[in-house]
Order: structure tokens, then sequence, then C-alpha cells
């Protein structure tokens, strides 16, 4: 898989390119900052971005922006934003246009490389990423953990999987289900929350997160 | 007896000598049957104009303009005289005197309004001229006149001073008129100028003056034309604007000076009101009792050695504009304050001054207040400055934490993926990186704490929503996206932080509600809960802290905590726009 790596810490940059290297990735480029990033792009578009949100100038969420950018030029190339904000308002930000193939990972996790190369792979393959802990904290919202007391503690564990992007095949991997009983949890847990039951499940992402936030 | 009452005395035996010699020479007409129509509005007159000199007489500070009105109202009467009663060397003489010197006394009595001195050396010049040509004019028939040798002169006998010799003086006559029509314009030019340097606000008082100028130039033009015309008896109009001259002049410079009496007692008004003046007060007071609508107040702060006005702006001594002038309360050296005024009103410096001293103390509590302003206004302005450093001293810290140390530790983990590639000890490298997660994840929470990057990014709505997420209990929500300057977002949110960290340690309550919103120009952030209240702002505590921040970018705090009944906070920023 072809990649290609923004970040303006030399130090993370080598040490990240090394390790998806040894995991048999192919790292084609990598960037320093977001200008960097978007030219590199251009010339030869990889399958995945990983961006650091915070580059110059200003060190806050340039990735961010650059992210928007790249899925607006670029729809074929998957973004995953690595962050240092656990902010739901960043994630649905990043989200709101395209969930399919945007990713918002803690940048912690690269130091979980397993972690790390699932998200990657779920991106190529289209679909969204959201980080646990990110879900974590919506779920546990006070406002939000008592409006889910109608489901079950299955369906809890399903909801926060659908939330972090997973396909029902993979949530049903993750939980050893099969995938037909993760299908009639989803199924489910969308009535009970009074959501429509969509096909897409990237937008099912958004609409689960934008539930979660509101209120 | 005082100078004061010397002259009020001289003032009032002179007006009850024109009394008498009116009433003599109403009762010679009626006598001789040559009364006309005209006998009845000269009675009244002269007698209006006695009493008109009198009540200025009694007027405080009137005394010396009674007795110039008086001088003028006799030298008239005596000029009206019909001479042949009595048929006496002495009459004869005082009508003559009368005669030459009753234009000075007119000039005197105008030009000396309203002090009764002459002030200027251009009236005193114009006085005296008027003196002697007066004298000239008359001295000839005094000297020269012998009964007879003028078939239309009145007069019966010779004056005590004649030489009994007789001697043409008709060119001496009229060469005298030349001379006095001359001095009239001069007299009217003088006038004029007066009327042009009068202070702002006094047109009452500019009465008597004006009406001068008017009769001067109507008789001017009456005397022209009997002049030209040949004519050697005066024409009624000459009458008619000696009669009016007569009444209205007195009358008018009796309302002249109570008009100014008014403006004096307008200052004994000032003290009175400046007792009670609060803060901006003290300006307007002043404009009018000296009755100038412009005058401003700029008050002398020492440690600065300059002047500020009332808000405490510097106000530039040195630029003021043409046609204002200043003038200095207090000693020069050491002055308490000015007033810039309109440069007319320097010709009743008297005024000013009276109104400045009465101003004083006053004036000395606005000059504190200014000078209190002013410190708070430096202490506001560095208030905000410290909050401003510090502000950026903590995205400053943040961006460190963020940039620096997390970087490292995130190539620290990176290493250790790299070892486990090559597998050491699984089970120490399990521990080394639980460490790591813990060390990146606390790292995290202290630059949050030092300072969101979702606030600077994406506003306030947001950051609160962001800090309700981490809440312990439910916390409602209702802001916009809308973005607020810096300074006041960051107040804002330590605001709600802090809040929501009292009610989690200390309220009990089971729920609470955040609202943002703008309304009439400010930022209105409102923090409830349903808890057990009672809360109270201690000094060097939380509550007292959230109200100094906010005061520090010109915000105020309001606390509701009734106990038992939750406790709300209101807090009102300024939005900058």
């Amino acid at each position: 898989m072809r990649l290609v790596i923004a970040d303006d810490s030399a130090l993370v940059r080598d040490g990240l390119r090394h390790a998806l290297q040894a995991h048999g990735h192919n790292v084609t480029a990598t960037a320093a900052d977001a200008e960097e990033l978007l030219s590199v792009i251009q010339h030869a578009p990889p399958d995945v971005a990983l961006v650091d949100i915070r580059m110059p100038p200003t060190h806050t969420t340039e990735g961010l922006r650059a992210a928007a950018q790249i899925r607006g030029e670029n729809p074929d190339v998957a973004v995953l934003v690595l962050s240092q904000y656990v902010d739901a308002d960043f994630a649905l930000t990043l989200l709101r246009d395209s969930p399919a193939g945007s990713g918002y990972l803690l940048k912690d996790r690269i130091t979980q490389l397993t972690v790390l190369t699932d998200a990657i792979e779920r991106l190529a393959r289209g679909e969204t990423v959201i980080d646990p802990e990110l879900v974590d904290l919506l779920l546990h919202r006070p406002a939000t953990s008592c409006r889910l007391t109608d489901l079950t503690d299955r369906e809890h564990e399903v909801l926060a999987l659908v939330a972090e992007g997973l396909s029902d095949r993979a949530i049903a991997e993750r939980l050893w289900l099969t995938q037909k009983t993760v299908e009639t949890h989803v199924r489910h847990i969308l009535a009970k929350l009074a959501l429509p039951p969509d096909a897409d499940h990237n937008r099912r992402v958004l609409a689960v997160l934008t539930y979660l936030r509101a209120a | 007896m005082t100078a004061t009452r010397r002259l009020r005395a001289a003032a009032f035996a002179l007006a009850a000598l024109t009394l008498a010699l009116w009433v003599m020479d109403v009762v010679r007409q009626l006598q001789l049957g040559i009364a006309d129509s005209g006998l009845a509005s000269y009675g009244v007159a002269g007698v209006a104009a006695v009493v008109v000199a009198v009540a200025v007489a009694r007027q405080p500070g009137g005394e010396r303009m009674a007795l110039v009105i008086a001088v003028w109202l006799c030298a008239s009467a005596l000029d009206d005289l019909t001479v042949d009663w009595p048929v006496s060397r002495s009459a004869t003489t005082a009508w003559m005197l009368a005669r030459g010197l009753a234009p000075s006394a007119y000039a005197l009595m105008v030009l000396a309004y309203p002090s009764g001195r002459l002030r200027r050396r251009g009236e005193r010049l114009l006085v005296a001229f008027a003196v002697v040509v007066g004298l000239v004019w008359m001295g000839a028939p005094l000297l020269f006149f012998r009964p007879g040798a003028c078939s239309t002169c009145a007069p019966r006998v010779s004056s005590w001073l004649y030489t009994g010799t007789t001697f043409d003086y008709l060119p001496v006559g009229q060469a005298s008129w030349s001379a006095f029509i001359a001095l009239g314009l001069v007299f009217v030019v003088l006038l004029v100028r007066r009327l042009h340097a009068a202070p702002p606000g006094a047109r009452v008082t500019l009465l008597p003056l004006g009406l001068a100028v008017f009769f001067a130039a109507a008789e001017f033009i009456a005397q022209r034309v009997v002049w030209l015309g040949g004519w050697q008896s005066p024409v009624a109009a000459l009458d008619w604007i000696d009669r009016a001259n007569a009444l209205l002049l007195p009358l008018a410079i009796f309302v002249g000076l109570a008009a100014i009496r008014r403006r004096r007692g307008a200052l004994g008004d000032l003290v009175v009101e400046l007792g009670r003046a609060g803060p901006g007060q003290v300006q307007p007071a002043l404009a009018r009792a000296v009755g100038d609508a412009t005058l401003e107040l700029a008050l002398w702060i020492p440690d600065r050695e300059e002047f500020v006005d009332e808000a405490g702006k510097r106000i530039d001594t040195n630029a003021i504009p043409p046609g204002r002038a200043l003038t200095a309360i207090g000693p020069p050296a050491k002055p308490l304050a000015a007033l810039i005024h309109d440069e007319r009103l320097l010709g009743q410096r008297t005024l000013l001054e009276a109104a400045g001293s009465a101003a004083r103390l006053a004036l000395e509590n606005t000059r504190l207040q200014a000078e209190l302003r002013a410190q708070l206004a430096e202490l506001r302005d560095s208030r905000a400055r410290i909050v401003e450093v510090a502000d950026a001293e903590r995205r400053r810290l943040e961006r460190d934490l963020h940039d620096g140390a997390q970087q490292r530790l995130l190539a620290l983990g990176l290493a250790l993926q790299l070892l486990r590639e090559r597998s050491a000890d699984p089970e120490l490298l399990g521990q080394a990186e639980a460490e790591l997660q813990t060390a990146l994840r606390e790292l995290r929470d202290l630059a949050r704490g030092i300072h969101p990057t979702i606030l600077s990014e994406q506003g306030l709505g947001p950051a609160v929503r962001s800090l309700a997420d981490r809440a312990a209990i439910p916390i409602t929500v209702e802001a916009g996206e809308e973005r607020y300057p810096a300074a006041i977002e960051t107040a804002a949110y330590f605001v709600v932080a802090e809040a929501l960290n009292n009610i989690a340690k200390h309220a009990a309550a089971r729920s609470a509600a955040v609202t943002v919103d703008r309304r009439n120009g400010r930022l209105q952030v409102g923090i409830s809960d349903d808890g057990c209240g009672g809360a109270v702002a201690t000094a060097g505590g939380g509550l007292q802290g959230l109200a100094d921040r906010v005061a520090a970018v010109g915000g105020s705090l309001t606390v509701a905590s009734e106990p038992g009944a939750g406790t709300t906070l209101q807090v009102e920023l300024p939005c900058g726009s």
C-alpha cells in the first residue's frame, strides 16, 4: 500500500516511516508541512495520507484543513488525521463532507502499530475510522448515557464499534458473532435511537456520532 | 461716610436737582402759555429718567454709574431750560455751560457703562476732546454774547463771564459743530468696537451700548439734514431723539446692570450648585455661570505636569484654537485648573476669576476624581495586559508540550515498536508501552488544561461543549458558533471550566446548564446548576478568582446562590464590537 506521511517533527516522521515500512507498507513520500503534503499528493497520489493535525505555521489544526482540501481535490486518497485533541467537534468537522475514507485517530496510536495499520487498511477500503477514546468519551457523556439506558450491554458494545467506523463484518469478527447477528443488533439500535436504517455504513457513523453528541 | 455712600448721595442730590429743574421748567412754560403738545411727553420722560437714575443708584455697585447718568440728565435739563426764566445772569451762565458740556456728559455716560469709569485710553481721550470742543463752542457766547446782537437767541441777559465786547462767533460755532460730528463718528466706532468685543451670553447687558449707537446714528443723520437744510431751529426729529434718549438710555442701563447683577448672582448659585455637583457637572455649571456654552474645563495633573479633561484625556495647551483663550485658576506656578473659553470673555476677567474661586473646591474634587480615573484607566489597562501576557504564555506552554515533550515520547514509542520487532523481553516492553501511553494521556490532559486548542480554533461554543463532554453530570449547552476576541473567549472559557469544576466538587447537582449568547452588544455567559447553592466568594477562593479574571477584561460576574436553590453565575463581557 502506498502511504504519504506529513509531520513537522523529523523524529516522528522518520520513526513512523521505518515502522510502517517494516510492516510492509510503501511510504512513497513524507512532508514537513501542509503545503509540501498537497504538492506531493498532486504528483503521486497515495492510497492513504497520514496527516499530523498540528503543522506549521500555527501548530494548531493545519492538518484538518489540509485533509479537507485533499478529500476535495483527490477523493480517492484516504486521509488519516493524527490528532492530539480528544474533541468531537474536530472529528465531526473532518467527517462532515466525506466520511468514507476519512479517519480521526489519536496520535498516541502510532506507538500501537497494529491499531494504526488496521486503521490504514480500513481507510484504504473506503471505511471511516474514529478513535475509540473519542467514542468512549461520547458514549459516557452523562447526557448521552441516560438516553442509552434502553440498550442491552451487547448493543452498547456494537454501538461503540459502529461509532468507531467498523463495518458489520469487522464488528462480527471483533465480537466473535455472525455478521447476521451484528446486522440484527444494528437494526435494533438504530430503531431504539430513532435513527434512519442507513445502508451506507459511513453515513451511519456520522449519524451515530451526531446523535451521541446531541444535547 | 464710605465712598459708595458718598457717590450714591451725590447721585441722589443731582437727580433731585434735575427733577426740580424739570418741574420748574414745566411750571414756567405753563405760566407763559407756551406749553405745547410735547410738554407732557417731555415731563414724563424727565421724571421717568430721574426715577431710573435713582433705581440705578440703589443697585449695589451701580452708584458711580448713577452719578454719571445724573450728571448727564442734569446737563440735559439745564440745556432744555427755557432760559428767560428767571431772567438772570446765573441762569444764562448755567445754560451755556450745560449746553457745552452735555455732549461730553452723554459720551461719558455711554462709554463708562457699566462700571461708571472710563477704562480705555481712547474713550478717555474722546470725552476729554468733547469737553474741550464743548467749552470752545459755548466759550464764545459766554465771553462775547450781548442780548440783542442776535435776534433769534433766547437769553435776555449776558452770562457772568461776559467781557463787554462783542465778537462774531458764528464761525466758531460752526467749526465746533464739525468737530462734534467728527467726535460723534469716533464715538460710534468705539461703541461698535465694544459691541464686537463683548463676551458671549451678554446680549442684554449690551442693550445701552446698542441703543446709544442707534441714537447717535439717528441724531447724526438728523443733524446733517438740519445742517444741509440750513435750518436754525432744531427740527422735531431732533427733539424726539433727545427725549427718547433721555428716557430709554437710563432705562437700558438699568436693565443692563440688572442683567450683569444676575450673572454675578449666577456665581452665587454656582457655589451652591457646585456643592452638589457630581463628576462631569462642574464644567456645565461653570459654562452657565459665565454664559459661555463652549467653555471647557482643563484640570491640572501635577504628576504628569499636564492638563486633562474631566474624562482624564490630555489637553494640549499649546494648541488652543484661535478665538479661544485660557484662564488659569489658582496660583500661576501651581494651577489647579484652567478654563478654555471664548476669547471675548477675557474682558470679564473678574467674572472668570470669581467663577474660578467659586469652583475651586469642586474643582479640587473633580481634579482628584480625574486623577483617580486616569490611574484606574492605567490600572485597568495594565491588568488587561497582564492577563493578555498570561494567556499568550499559556498558549506558548501548550505548544511547547505538544511539539517538544510529546513528540519525543512518540518517537520513543516508535523506537519501542522497533524493539518489539527484534523481540527483547515482551513483558518488559508491554510495561514500558503502558507507561508511555499513560504519560502521553497525562501530557495531553495537561496541555488541554493549560490551553485548549479547540477554543482558539473553533471558538467558545465547541470549547464549552467539549468541557461538557467531560463533565460528570449532564450539562446542557446552548451556544452558537459565533466568535469573539481571543481575550474574551479565553476569559469566558476559564470561567465556565472553573464553574463546572466547582459544581462537580461542591454543588451535589444532578444537572447543569451553560448558555452563551450575545445580548445588547455584550457576551453573556450563564452557568446554573440544581445543586445545594450557598456559594460565596471568599478572598483567594475560586469564585473571587473568576470575578478577578472577568474584571480584568472589563466584564462583570454576578452570583446568585440561595441555599437549596442551586447556583447561577452570570458573566457579562465586552464583545469588542
